[in-house]
């Protein structure tokens, strides 16, 4: 980096391999983590509704998530069970959590019968759940009518 | 740098400029991409039946709506019909003036008549349930959800038990 100019080894470039090498690994750490951070198993749930609300918590590892991609299949998480484990389970995910937190996320695919769904909110309710959030992807862009105040 | 050439005239740097232009234009997608905001519709379900509670004391809502779907989609508001699932509007828009109707009446949900310190839209009954027919696939019942609670319902009830 010599200022005094003149002679011909003066170097007037950016060395940005170091820059490069850190793009690289941001970016493949970027590609690793995505498929990751997707909680459960992949359904076609519902797409392009108008009035959801966010939830952060649909992401985070400890909350309760049934999937149904298809009729009479239930994942928690990641894992198949069926109703009958699927009750233990509900009961001993939400065992550790406060009662304002005791709701179990349905991530139901649109072609699944309404049926299944409800033969899985029987089940969690018998665990002493009366919430439950059904997942749903927002339209992006602004609601087209303006929602309520969420209590 | 130089790879023993008798002449410095050789430059033997690569372009790295287009490259770098790529990988930050990557980088900024993944970045865009990644926080997929998760949403959800919150849904009240009943809690488990006490088969010795004697539900004929329990005196019926005369506020409560229940919006029904039949099996060939047609929607219906407690017993008037409403339109079909492809096209909730009339629904919606019913319920929009039925709460409007509420808030001049000041018709507030059971127990919350006196609670002054919690806002007035909160305390207009706003309960809406949802009974759908088994066979009716779910993507259905979310897009006549998703009406329910573009109207202001607030919170919306899935009745699960004695269904079709």
């Amino acid at each position: 980096m010599g200022m005094q100019g003149g002679t011909d080894h003066l170097q007037s470039e950016i060395n940005v391999t170091p820059m490069v090498d850190i793009m690289l690994v941001l970016l493949i750490i970027f590609m690793v983590v995505t498929p990751f951070l997707q909680q459960g198993i992949t359904v076609a749930f519902p797409r392009d509704l108008r009035n959801p609300d966010e939830d952060q918590a649909i992401n985070k590892e400890s909350s309760v998530i049934i999937s149904v991609p298809r009729d009479g299949e239930y994942y928690m998480g990641k894992k198949k069970v069926n109703l009958e484990d699927l009750k233990s389970a509900v009961e001993k995910a939400l065992s550790t959590k406060k009662e304002e937190d005791k709701i179990v996320y349905i991530k139901s695919g649109i072609d699944v019968s309404y049926g299944d769904v409800v033969k899985v909110i029987n089940a969690v309710r018998e665990k002493g759940v009366d919430r439950i959030g059904l997942v749903a992807d927002k339209k992006k862009g602004k609601a087209a009518q303006p929602a309520a105040p969420a209590t | 740098m130089a790879m023993g050439g008798s002449a410095n005239r050789a430059v033997p740097y690569i372009n790295v400029t287009p490259l770098i232009d790529v990988l930050l234009v990557l980088l900024i997608i993944f970045m865009v991409v990644t926080p997929a905001r998760p949403s959800r519709f919150k849904a009240d379900i009943p809690t488990q039946r006490d088969p010795n509670e004697d539900v004929s004391k329990l005196k019926p809502n005369p506020l409560t709506l229940v919006v029904s779907i039949s099996t060939d989609l047609q929607l219906k508001l407690n017993s008037e019909a409403m339109g079909s699932v492809n096209d909730p509007s009339a629904l919606a828009a019913k319920l929009q003036m039925t709460f409007q109707q509420r808030k001049e009446q000041h018709a507030y949900k059971y127990g919350m008549e006196g609670a002054s310190n919690i806002p007035e839209d909160q305390r207009i009954e706003k309960t809406v349930f949802v009974k759908a027919p088994r066979a009716l696939k779910y993507g259905e019942v979310v897009k006549v959800i998703d009406a329910i609670k573009g109207a202001g319902a607030n919170p919306i009830g899935l009745q699960v038990d004695d269904l079709p």
